[in-house]
């Protein structure tokens, strides 16, 4: 137990004193998990829109698709696209491999389809007169769709939230793609798996507490936008 | 004078249910027409095909002669104006959603200012312009979905059961609009009650909506039932019809062109039965009997006709009709 709470006051002496490994850690986390989040964010609110407004031969399908790849391992997308990026793979003369894009490529396909199928549910869940009334009122299909994204935007936000919230925490692939460089792909989840097994467990500790208080953080302004409204 | 609507070989199915299945109707332009019928009736679907926010199953529609083969051109979307049962209000203020379904519609942003004052005052809604729709009344909520669709002056306007969860104020107002819209040249306005009255009262033309079937005869003396040849077995009764339409399976008939008599009569009349009388009610300057001649008959008298019969409940009738004021369909 004193082991314990010894490694929690040097841990929040770390992240108090503003330890410069630790922040940059977090930096590199952060940005890379945010450039992730805008790549899926741009593709995947505009796909689910489309999806919820319309219906088409196939539909169903790419719905239980959408499913299937919401509950996908990260480390089967690691080693995917481990085997497209190393060296020997199709695309392994972009030299992708062991760099922050290549961890950026692997959260926005991890976290495109939770955005997209919850992009769907904030369309759909939307009330049922509006696209009716919209068209009526001469909306065409952009106009429609940039329309139902202004009314949802909220639900819209929240989908992009819990995307980032998912890049954030995600390890496997993570590190089987980045290489948990430091300086360079080390995120927070990486390196908390490296310090522990390095035995400095109060530097895992304070990457660990500074990921809760993210994590709380999204919490937060997630119940924020689905307060109920006055 | 130009129709606003055709309407050839339409038939509407739901989960393999035919809820509408109208063979030809045309709508001309410049009447104010009451879409009537029972819940279920077809009403809301045929007013989402005349919104063309629904496909029919088969058959095509053209609007102002023009056959509408996929979707509405900007252009032609702007000469309907739709409130639904239910209007829906976007966030914002009333002038909001008018000045959205301006920009949707396409109109020059200088005329904004000008077209939303209009359509704010044709439905006197001048004062809440600033308040937000979320905040509006159920009587308020309609007017303000009406003025969104009549600010960009199009030349049909569909309302759908427009008068229902209304109080009688509000009902006034609504009517009122909806007939000094209709006042203007060649404006067409459609819309759905299930009120007969109501829509009798402010609409030029009535459309009767019963399963599914068209009808321009008011629905008094609905009976169903299957037509051979000429004669229609409602079960209880064999009512002659001058015309029939194949598988026609309802007919209605005019309760101001049925006769009644103390005695059979001797005439070129078709139909004649015998009955009693049901009740009696005085409803203006006319009294509706019911008669019971195994099926139950509404007709209408005059007050001088009633006194003149000196009819009274129970009393031993014979009523009669021509052929030719039986509708089929």
């Amino acid at each position: 137990m004193t082991y314990f709470i010894d490694s929690l006051i040097a841990a929040l002496e770390l992240i108090s004193s503003f330890d410069p490994y630790i922040y940059r850690i977090v930096a590199t986390s952060v940005s890379i998990s945010l450039i992730a989040s805008l790549i899926a964010a741009i593709l995947a609110v505009p796909a689910g829109v489309f999806m919820a407004l319309n219906r088409f031969i196939g539909k169903a399908f790419i719905q239980h698709l959408l499913n299937t790849l919401m509950a996908m391992p990260t480390v089967v997308i690691g080693l995917l696209l481990y085997g497209l990026f190393s060296r020997l793979g199709p695309l392994g003369h972009w030299g992708l491999l062991y760099t922050p894009m290549a961890v950026i490529i692997a959260e926005a396909i991890l976290i495109f389809p939770i955005m997209m199928n919850l992009t769907i549910t904030a369309v759909n869940s939307a009330d049922p007169r509006l696209k009716p009334t919209l068209i009526s009122l001469g909306a065409s299909h952009f106009s429609l769709a940039i329309n139902v994204i202004r009314v949802t935007r909220f639900a819209i936000l929240a989908a992009i939230i819990t995307g980032f919230g998912r890049a954030i925490g995600e390890v496997g692939a993570a590190m089987m793609l980045g290489g948990n460089i430091e300086g360079f792909t080390r995120t927070m989840t990486t390196a908390i798996a490296l310090e522990t097994s390095k035995g400095e467990f109060e530097l895992g500790l304070a990457l660990g507490l500074l990921l809760l208080i993210i994590a709380f953080i999204l919490n937060f302004l997630l119940s924020w936008l689905h307060r109920p409204k006055s | 004078m130009t129709n606003a609507y055709v309407l050839n070989d339409i038939k509407v199915v739901h989960q393999q249910n035919c809820v509408l299945d109208i063979p030809h109707f045309t709508i001309p332009s410049g009447k104010c027409i009451a879409l009537l019928g029972e819940n279920g009736a077809g009403k809301s679907t045929l007013m989402n095909l005349l919104a063309f926010t629904e496909k029919p199953s088969h058959g095509s529609i053209q609007l102002f002669d023009q056959k509408i083969v996929d979707k509405l051109k900007p252009s032609q979307r702007r000469r309907i104006g739709v409130v639904s049962q239910q209007p829906y209000l976007l966030a914002g203020s009333v002038t909001d959603n008018i000045r959205l379904a301006l920009k949707l519609q396409h109109i020059e942003s200088s005329r904004y200012p000008f077209l939303i004052e209009q359509a704010l005052e044709q439905l006197n809604l001048t004062q809440l312009k600033d308040q937000s729709a979320q905040s509006l009344s159920g009587g308020e909520l309609k007017r303000a979905a009406i003025a969104r669709a009549i600010a960009y002056d199009p030349d049909v306007l569909l309302l759908d059961e427009p008068f229902s969860h209304l109080d009688q104020r509000h009902i006034r107002q609504l009517e009122s609009a909806i007939q000094s819209f209709a006042e203007q040249t060649d404006k067409t306005v459609i819309f759905s009650t299930h009120d007969q009255p109501q829509g009798l009262a402010i609409a030029d033309d009535t459309l009767n909506l019963h399963a599914g079937k068209i009808t321009t005869a008011p629905l008094f003396n609905l009976f169903h039932g299957a037509l051979n040849q000429h004669d229609f077995n409602t079960g209880k009764l064999i009512i002659h019809a001058a015309s029939g339409l194949a598988n026609a399976r309802h007919i209605a008939i005019d309760p101001t062109e049925i006769i009644i008599s103390r005695q059979p009569l001797e005439s070129s009349m078709r139909n004649s039965f015998n009955g009693h009388v049901v009740l009696i009610a005085q409803e203006n300057n006319t009294v509706r009997l019911t008669i019971d001649c195994e099926e139950r008959f509404q007709v209408i008298i005059s007050p001088e006709s009633l006194s003149q019969l000196s009819l009274a409940l129970g009393d031993n009738v014979w009523l009669s009709f021509k052929s030719t004021a039986v509708t089929v369909f």
